[in-house]
């Protein structure tokens, strides 16, 4: 009898489905689909001048790959808009499932690149499952706590919300990746903060958090156990002191620093920019894209490319208290807050006021997983939006 | 199950959503806190960038240019070193070196990399390590790890050039010796600069090839010449990127012309090397080193200057098996080999023996204490207070003058001299000594390389301040005063005096030229190089220093030429047999002086055979100094050896040899 009215259910959805996506472009946030068109386009004629000397005889190389990976991530967009939420809520559990089956994957069939198991090789295209488990982890999350909305206040809520996070975040952390692992983290913390979580659990997680960094960072290495590898604790500390090694191990951190000064107010140019072109700077189309473009396009290119985030970030707050729902509300800030924190630590890093962590920049990077799962993360905000419109 | 359907209802709010999001407590509160926190990390992201590139954007533009730009010094050829008639004694001949970039190297696997350096251009592992951690002070500099590449190593490295990252050849000239081992001590070498250099002389930088020794270091300033610089641009494996800049052209080193006689050097050295056989084969088996000066007595420019045993200054070209440079660089093996490096010209002390006979002489003359024909009585022995003193020759009993005595070389009568200089009254002070520091002993000459012994004059006070509780601890209070045998053997150049050869020769000039102490030197002048103008455009003349005079009495400086003159010439002298048919009239005087030496499994009393002279004797052009180490009697090695020298000065042979009969 479930069965069959299921199927009459879905049968009256998809009816409803029909009758929404008529007016649906009336209900889209323009603005938003605005700063995301104007983020993968800034991006896109960004890395062709980022990587125009990068592989000789071919200066639109990475240009072409990144036109591709943005028209994917746009179908997927526009997939991601048609798509109910409340389908993510009910499946929550297929869902992180799927995200922590993914993550095995990686460490299980992952093709080993310097050091660390981050891809699995389709062959056409390195897939990068973390980048996508981002928006997997944050549906999972969201659905658990709406779930759970009425028992928000128990401690034994936000413990069983934090132990399920774990998981993943551990999987992501031992490929080893440590970056995405911190967005995981700023993602779960998002979604508690949004979700309701009592102060005092939010103080205790806090208390947790700094034990736990200072245990890793300094206890466990001075008691012999080493947790994380010695490049990691350089990365995560240097850029508290970073002349102490300019040739060692701060090397990228002074180079980058370097470089974005060196841009000055209105860039050096694509011909000019030394520092990218003759690869002083590591990472350039990846990891340092931020400082590459500031090279060679100034303080007024930059600034420009930060504001486009700021009114993306904006207008996805906005949606988070537009959501139709408890549900669409913690993906919402999920989404904004580890969008907010990849942004910060990447352009942070590239200035020596983050931690050096492979954390792509969102849009510009070079790379079609981050691509793909940005717009897509988009488009879910996007449709939560549109929802959110439909009840009024 | 139940739940998921009425989930689905829309229309009916479902249990998990009955609160709308925006009802539950503080919902507004934390947006508001999210939105405060992006504000502040936009606002955090855009002041930093702010401050980087609008406020310190000259500042990182700096860097960023000076992280591409490298400079590169061109070392510039230096210049050659010529003989007084323009032979090339040192020239350059192009060469390859291997350079290493410290910081190009890769960061992992530079070890490794530079294995296959050291086994590819056949240098030892450890010393380009070294060599890289000597220059660790500056990173941005190369480090010239094999000055000498041959060609299939140039190759190999060029083919593989990506195996071989922050290794570079470069063009460079290397020292060339046309004579191979000739006037090696002389010429000296040329090396990397030390740290000691570029802390005290200006214009030096790390990696500069400067001279070390001899010539080469004394007249570096004119023989280098001006480095050039060449601006690259560099990415970060140091790749070069672009042409380099308008460089600076290096100005290559002037010439330098010695006032040697490349032919006269090269018979001096076979000279010395031919008087040492000599000594051997008359059973002298220590003969084992000795100098030869020969000087224009008129001006003190230096014809040759000879040191045995001497070395092939091309071993400290390039890099080169150890085994060749150690008698050079370490003191044990540098002693085994008895010391190759050191000029014994002007570095090696030895008491001059009958040789200083002249100096006697002359001071005795001038304070009086004996008249040129004068007849002392010389005898086989004689007893100075209370003390046995020997002559050379046991069976002699005649009186003689002053010129006999010297032609003689008759040492009783000398002993009578010193005796009377120790018999005068205080305050005549010593006149010995005085007349001796005169004539250029116990002080450097002043030639112009180095480095220079001073010897040793002993005077009253020298004997004094040496020999205290501390020095002497058993005997100092009789060691200390200054006793009529100190006088004696003084006469007679013995025991504590020291010289060096280019003082004796030095000293002979004088006698020579009427009374004047020349200047030794060595540098002629500093010519434009490249030079096959005639005549070469000079740079800079070095007048030689003008000669002291020192007042002597005519009669006085006569009486001993002749003594000298008959030395070589009567019957009786001591070197008649070797110089007495040689067509050039040649006055001079034998030496056989007695030194302590130190040899593997000896230690004592050894002779050191001098001969020193002038010729022609009428109007000296030439001054021979020839001192063989443990070579016996003056006439047996050092005045044969010295012969040679006049022999290729005046083109002219000896007819024959007679039996030597001298001291």
């Amino acid at each position: 009898m479930v069965e069959y009215v299921g199927t009459r259910h879905s049968r009256a959805r998809s009816r409803r489905a029909a009758r929404a996506a008529e007016p649906l472009a009336r209900r889209l946030d323009w603005t938003l689909v605005a700063a995301v068109a104007g983020a993968v386009a800034y991006g896109l004629w960004a890395i062709a001048g980022i990587t125009r000397h990068d592989v000789p005889g071919n200066p639109n190389y990475y240009l072409v790959r990144q036109g591709v990976y943005a028209a994917v991530g746009g179908l997927g967009l526009v997939g991601a808009l048609l798509v109910d939420p409340s389908f993510y809520r009910r499946y929550w559990r297929a869902l992180f499932g799927g995200t922590v089956g993914l993550m095995a994957l990686v460490i299980l069939a992952g093709a080993a690149t310097r050091g660390s198991k981050r891809w699995i090789d389709l062959g056409f295209f390195r897939f990068q499952p973390s980048e996508f488990g981002k928006l997997l982890f944050v549906l999972a999350l969201a659905g658990f706590l709406a779930d759970r909305a009425r028992r928000i206040g128990e401690p034994r809520t936000t413990l069983v919300a934090v132990g399920l996070a774990l998981v993943p975040i551990f999987l992501v952390f031992v490929q080893p990746d440590l970056g995405t692992a911190l967005v995981y983290g700023a993602a779960l913390a998002a979604i508690l903060f949004v979700a309701g979580t009592p102060w005092t659990h939010i103080a205790a997680l806090g208390a947790g958090v700094v034990v736990f960094a200072t245990a890793v960072l300094w206890l466990l290495p001075a008691a012999g156990v080493p947790v994380l590898k010695p490049y990691q604790v350089h990365r995560l500390t240097q850029f508290m002191n970073p002349t102490s090694d300019p040739r060692g191990a701060t090397y990228n951190i002074t180079q980058s620093i370097t470089t974005v000064g060196a841009g000055g107010v209105h860039g050096r140019g694509v011909a000019g920019s030394t520092q990218t072109n003759l690869d002083y700077l590591p990472e350039h189309a990846t990891d340092f894209a931020f400082a590459s473009l500031a090279e060679q396009r100034g303080f007024l290119g930059a600034a420009f490319l930060l504001c486009l985030y700021l009114l993306l970030v904006w207008r996805g707050l906005r949606i988070v208290t537009l959501a139709r729902d408890h549900f669409s509300a913690l993906v919402a800030g999920g989404i904004v807050v580890a969008f907010l924190f990849q942004v910060f630590v990447n352009v942070g890093m590239t200035m020596g006021i983050a931690p050096i962590t492979g954390i792509p920049l969102p849009f510009v990077s070079v790379g079609g997983s981050s691509m793909i799962a940005n717009l897509v993360a988009m488009g879910v905000l996007l449709a939560i939006y549109a929802r959110g419109r439909e009840r009024r | 199950m139940a739940s998921a359907s009425s989930t689905a209802n829309g229309r009916s709010a479902p249990p998990a959503v009955a609160d709308p999001p925006r009802l539950v407590g503080g919902f507004r509160t934390r947006i508001a806190i999210l939105g405060v926190v992006v504000l502040a990390v936009f606002g955090v992201l855009l002041l930093r960038l702010w401050a980087l590139q609008v406020l310190s954007g000259t500042h990182y533009l700096r860097a960023a240019q000076n992280n591409q730009l490298r400079t590169i010094r061109v070392q510039a050829p230096r210049g050659p070193i010529v003989d007084r008639n323009g032979r090339v004694l040192v020239t350059n001949v192009p060469g390859i070196s291997i350079l290493v970039w410290p910081t190009d190297l890769p960061k992992d696997g530079r070890y490794g990399e530079l294995h296959r350096l050291a086994k590819l251009v056949r240098v030892p592992f450890a010393e380009i390590v070294a060599d890289i951690r000597k220059h660790s002070s500056d990173p941005l500099a190369p480090v010239t790890i094999k000055e000498s590449a041959r060609e299939p190593e140039v190759a190999y490295l060029s083919e593989h050039k990506q195996d071989f990252r922050g290794v570079d050849v470069a063009r460079t000239s290397l020292r060339h010796y046309p004579y191979g081992s000739l006037a090696a001590q002389v010429l000296g070498s040329v090396g990397e600069v030390t740290q000691q250099q570029l802390a005290s002389k200006r214009g030096y930088r790390s990696g500069d090839e400067v001279g070390q020794s001899g010539i080469e270091s004394r007249y570096d300033e004119y023989l280098r010449g001006q480095p050039g610089v060449v601006h690259l641009r560099v990415d970060s494996l140091g790749r070069t990127r672009s042409a380099p800049s308008p460089p600076t052209e290096p100005q290559p080193g002037y010439e330098i012309r010695l006032t040697l006689d490349a032919r006269l050097q090269r018979a001096a050295e076979q000279a010395l090397a031919y008087g040492i056989q000599t000594a051997r084969l008359n059973g002298k088996w220590a003969a084992d080193g000795g100098a030869i000066v020969a000087l224009d007595p008129r001006d003190g420019s230096i014809l040759a200057l000879a040191s045995n045993p001497t070395y092939n200054p091309g071993v400290l070209v390039g890099r080169h098996p150890h085994r060749q440079l150690a008698p050079l660089l370490n003191q044990k093996a540098a002693e085994r080999a008895n010391f190759p490096g050191v000029d014994r010209a002007l570095a090696g002390t030895y008491p001059p023996g009958s040789t200083f006979k002249p100096v006697t002489a002359l001071a005795a003359m001038e304070e009086h204490l004996v008249s040129p024909y004068d007849t002392l009585e010389c005898t086989g022995r004689i007893t100075i207070a209370k003390q046995i003193f020997k002559n050379w020759d046991p069976y002699i009993a005649a009186p003689l003058t002053m010129p006999v005595a010297l032609a003689r070389s008759c040492d009783t009568y000398f002993y009578q001299l010193g005796y009377r200089f120790w018999k005068l009254p205080p305050e005549r002070k010593q006149p010995l000594q005085e007349w001796a520091r005169r004539f250029g002993f116990g002080r450097p000459t002043g030639v112009d390389l180095g480095p220079e012994a001073s010897g040793l004059l002993p005077t009253i006070r020298w004997r004094h301040e040496t020999y205290t509780k501390t020095t002497d601890a058993c005997c100092w209070q009789i060691d200390r005063l200054w006793k009529p045998g100190d006088s004696v053997q003084l006469a007679i150049g013995q025991k504590d005096l020291a010289v060096t050869p280019i003082q004796m020769a030095r000293f002979y000039a004088l006698i020579a030229n009427g009374g004047q102490l020349v200047t030794p030197h060595l540098a002629l002048d500093v010519e434009q190089a490249g030079g096959s103008v005639s005549p070469p455009i000079v740079r800079r003349p070095f007048a030689p220093a003008p000669p002291q005079r020192i007042q002597l009495d005519p009669t006085a400086l006569s009486t001993v030429k002749l003594g000298l003159l008959e030395a070589t010439h009567e019957s009786f002298g001591t070197s008649n047999a070797i110089f007495g048919t040689f067509p050039v009239p040649i006055a001079g005087k034998t030496g056989t002086a007695e030194k302590h030496v130190q040899l593997p499994g000896f230690s004592g009393m050894m002779d050191q055979s001098w001969w020193c002279g002038y010729g022609p004797a009428d109007n000296p052009t030439i001054v021979v100094c020839a001192l063989i180490e443990n070579g016996g009697h003056g006439g047996d090695a050092a005045a044969p050896a010295a012969l040679r020298v006049f022999e290729q000065y005046f083109g002219v042979k000896a007819a024959g040899q007679g039996p030597v009969y001298s001291d």
